[in-house]
């Protein structure tokens, strides 16, 4: 009961306006409790989202929130950071802003390796706008924007952030609160860009991707003895077409965003000092 | 003594142009003399005819000059081009190859083997220019030893081979120069005031302007004519503690800056137009949420690719208007370089203090140009900073307080008892989104409250300047660097016996009311000179105060020509006279 409570101070007491059923909840009380579990500051929590259902839960929590447009929500988590790297940032968004308008930041938050979490919500579909198909929609193609089938085929958000290289790369499912909380923490433990893909079924619009039942069906734990370094492997697992695996893929190391510009500014001091009056010499 | 020296160096881009011009430029300026240059890019990565024309002054000078007094040309296609620009008693200097034409109004011409010199007595094709350097310290009489400390800077860190093949090529050129082209003109380097001045590009001037107003956080994607901006600032915003990301694509860069700006950074982004075209969505994002943010767009002949070498003045309405629905920014557009340096700073002061989007509009050519400024210009700029709050304990804090002041403190992420919500969504006082009919009026009202409160911030007050005879009644409104060519006619116009008057407002949004109103009721015709081909100003200022203008537009990728306002002002005057007219400014 205490738990309880400690988590629900990260709520801010705005209602969540997602459908009943939706695997949201779930996602938002994950949230919640791993905040709790890791005692963050609320001052110093900031999340960051585009556009969509998922992308409106930064008003539900306690904490600093930027809903932003359209598939921005990575660089303009890459800019808070970048200006107060104190802060513990993290970007939420679901499969349309995050693969569709918002696919080309992806990338090159990962190789930039930023230090943030971003969950990455997969349902499936387009829910806001109420039922059109998302890069990652497959078992159900008749949406009200096609009709007669999809075009083209499914991404799948997991293995592409380990090839773009993100540093951790894990994959949840919000029915499965304990073991996604446990993720999001390691993700915001992590050093560097953590990626958490979380599958959650839309009750409204798409119940047969995201199917609980289907999914409990065919989910496997990533082996204990999987190396999170080895990529290639990581990669194999993520891409598995038989079973829905659900775990870390990847964890390494390297230098974050902040590294490089901590080791840009040394750099550059070593060229000339840092005040105005250099800096107009050369134009003398 | 002529005071001022308009010298063109025209020749292939690759052999050293540019560089015999920004040698000229530098040893003027450590004279004292006053420069403005104009200089044409390529449109090819190598190779293409280019050009840098210096005009050197014992004046302060609006505008690179018409007419050139002192050409030099370093091959055929050269004199081929920049031959009809030479002032009919002007000097020519060229390579000993090429032909001239037949008819000569006057010129002196001057030849000089200058690729035989350099292939074949140094055995460096590449130090031609420098040849060329050593030839004009002859004929203008510029000081060889300042020439040759410049140098030995340059090269310094080449090596020693370098170093010597250059001062041997600036000698030979020199003693050449000395005694085979016995001087028959009269034109010499102008007497510079002895005091220093610094020189630098638009872009150069933009960049000090940022970092000396406290921006501190860059984000950027490479873009012609713009990129000078960013690389600056990668080279020095890092001594100063600051960062330069270049980011995917400009819709990254504009949303890095907003993640930053909200974080409490000042934070920039540069771009041309296209850029622009593609941030449009995020300026109206920065205009709801209410943070501050300097966008500049070095414009560039449009539409689309359009010309990305050649200047124009044609993204105005962009700027005003781009983003859907009734988005609130500032959009301010400098003069010369020194304004530059102003209005960058004064951009971060707007923004910080009244939280909103600032756009500043450039253009290729003042970008690229050269200039000579101040250093006290430097020391002198606009101060503003964002109203910050100490949230009380327990109490939701109230981002977007409706109250009597339209700015509304914000509070940092970090900020104990700040937390609140900041959307592009309507919202209400706390940040949360809001759709009911009261609130998007007050919020809307709020934010264009804003707009009201800069136009009579003393901050603005000395950004709209007066120029001419305030009594005449031909008037000229003009932005951005036409304000240079407007100048200049103002003052040929006066030799000619015609008055004329301008108004050059750097603030094209919110426009500086008052001051317009004013004019426009002293004058009786108004002329809007500018690079585009709608008229963009004059269509703005046309709906908003209900007045006849006369446009004068251009679309060739160049400058205005002083002449070509000339026409303009003679033609107005002219019919002033014919029929009894009224003043406008009763409208608005």
């Amino acid at each position: 009961m205490e738990e309880l409570d400690k988590s629900c101070e990260y709520l801010s007491g705005v209602c969540p306006v997602w459908c009943p059923g939706c695997g949201y909840y779930g996602i938002l009380s994950a949230l919640v409790e791993a905040f709790a579990d890791l005692k963050l500051p609320t001052k110093e929590l900031t999340l960051v989202s585009g556009i969509g259902c998922s992308s409106r839960l930064p008003y539900f929590v306690k904490a600093y929130g930027f809903h932003s447009i359209h598939g921005r929500g990575l660089p303009i988590a890459q800019g808070v950071k970048t200006a107060n790297p104190e802060l513990t940032v993290l970007a939420v968004g679901g499969d349309g802003d995050g693969l569709a308008i918002g696919g080309g930041h992806l990338p090159h938050v990962a190789r930039n390796n930023v230090d943030i979490t971003y969950l990455l919500f997969n349902n499936a579909i387009y829910g806001m706008t109420k039922g059109q198909f998302s890069p990652t929609t497959t078992l159900y193609p008749v949406t009200k924007t096609s009709p007669f089938g999809l075009a083209g085929e499914a991404i799948n958000p997991s293995a592409l952030a380990i090839v773009y290289g993100a540093t951790f790369v894990a994959r949840g499912f919000s029915v499965k609160k304990e073991h996604l909380k446990e993720l999001i923490i390691q993700g915001i433990h992590h050093r560097g860009f953590s990626f958490i893909e979380v599958l959650a079924s839309c009750s409204s619009f798409n119940t047969t991707d995201m199917n609980v039942a289907r999914i409990v069906k065919n989910l496997e734990m990533i082996p204990e003895d999987h190396n999170p370094e080895d990529a290639i492997e990581a990669l194999r697992l993520a891409a598995d077409q038989e079973k829905i695996r659900l775990g870390v893929f990847v964890r390494n190391q390297r230098p974050t965003l902040g590294d490089k510009f901590q080791e840009m500014r040394r750099k550059a001091k070593g060229k000339g000092a840092g005040n105005m009056e250099a800096l107009l010499g050369q134009f003398a | 003594m002529q005071s001022d020296l308009v010298l063109r160096v025209a020749g292939e881009s690759g052999e050293g142009v540019i560089t015999i011009g920004e040698t000229l430029c530098k040893i003027a300026a450590r004279e004292g003399i006053h420069i403005v240059t104009f200089r044409t890019f390529p449109a090819e990565i190598k190779g293409g005819s280019c050009m840098i024309q210096v005009r050197l002054s014992e004046r302060r000078i609006p505008y690179h000059g018409e007419g050139v007094d002192f050409l030099v040309c370093l091959n055929q296609d050269a004199v081929d081009e920049n031959l009809p620009d030479l002032k009919e008693h002007g000097v020519l200097l060229c390579e000993a190859e090429c032909d001239l034409p037949e008819k000569n109004p006057g010129w002196t011409a001057y030849k000089a083997p200058f690729d035989r010199i350099a292939t074949r007595e140094i055995g460096s094709r590449i130090s031609k220019n420098i040849v060329v350097l050593g030839a004009l310290s002859h004929l203008l009489s510029l000081p060889k030893e300042t020439i040759e400390k410049f140098i030995s800077e340059k090269f310094a860190r080449k090596g020693k081979t370098v170093l010597d093949h250059n001062l041997d090529a600036l000698q030979r050129g020199f003693d050449f120069a000395r005694s085979h082209l016995a001087k028959k003109d009269s034109y010499r380097l102008p007497k510079g005031s002895g005091r220093k001045r610094l020189l630098m590009t638009g872009n150069e001037a933009i960049a000090i302007g940022a970092t000396a107003a406290g921006m501190r956080y860059f984000f950027g994607y490479p873009i012609t004519p713009a990129s000078e901006i960013m690389e600056w600032l990668a080279a020095h915003l890092p001594k100063m503690g600051g960062v330069v990301l270049q980011t995917e694509d400009e819709i990254s860069a504009i949303c890095s800056v907003a993640g930053a700006s909200w974080a409490g950074g000042k934070s920039m982004t540069s771009t041309s137009g296209p850029g622009l075209s593609l941030m449009s969505e995020t300026i109206g994002l920065l205009s709801m949420a209410e943070i501050p943010a300097v966008i500049v767009d070095s414009q560039r002949g449009g539409p689309s690719t359009g010309m990305p070498t050649k200047t124009e003045q044609s993204d105005l309405l962009l700027a005003l208007y781009g983003s859907h629905g009734d988005a609130t920014r500032v959009v301010m557009a400098p003069t010369s370089v020194s304004d530059s340096l102003r209005v960058t700073a004064l951009a971060f002061a707007v923004a910080e203090k009244y939280q909103l989007p600032v756009i500043m509009l450039v253009d290729q050519a003042l970008s690229a140009r050269l200039e000579t400024v101040d250093r006290e210009t430097v020391e002198r700029l606009p101060q503003g900073s964002r109203s910050c709050a100490s949230p009380a304990d327990g109490a939701p804090f109230v981002r977007y307080q409706l109250g009597a002041s339209a700015v509304s403190p914000a509070a940092l992420p970090g900020t104990r008892g700040g937390e609140h919500m900041v959307t592009g969504m309507e919202h209400d006082e706390r940040g949360n989104f809001a759709c009911d009919e009261e609130t998007h009026t007050a919020m809307t009202v709020k934010r264009f409250r804003k707009l009201a409160a800069i136009e009579s911030d003393p901050l603005v007050a000395e950004f709209c300047t007066r120029l001419g005879d305030e009594n005449s009644e031909v008037g000229i409104v003009t932005w951005g660097s036409s304000a240079g060519p407007v100048e200049e006619a103002l003052a040929i116009a006066k030799g000619l016996g015609i008055s004329a008057q301008a108004i050059i407002p750097r603030i094209l949004n919110p426009l500086p009311h008052q001051e317009l109103k004013t004019f426009f009721g002293k004058v009786k015709r108004v002329i809007v000179p500018e690079l585009n081909f709608v008229g963009q100003l004059a269509t703005l200022l046309r709906s908003t105060y209900r007045i006849p203008t006369i446009g004068l537009t251009k679309v060739k990728g160049v400058p205005l020509a002083p002449s070509e306002i000339v026409e303009k002002i003679v033609e107005a005057e002219s019919t002033l006279n014919a029929r009894s007219t009224r003043a406008y400014g009763r409208a608005g």
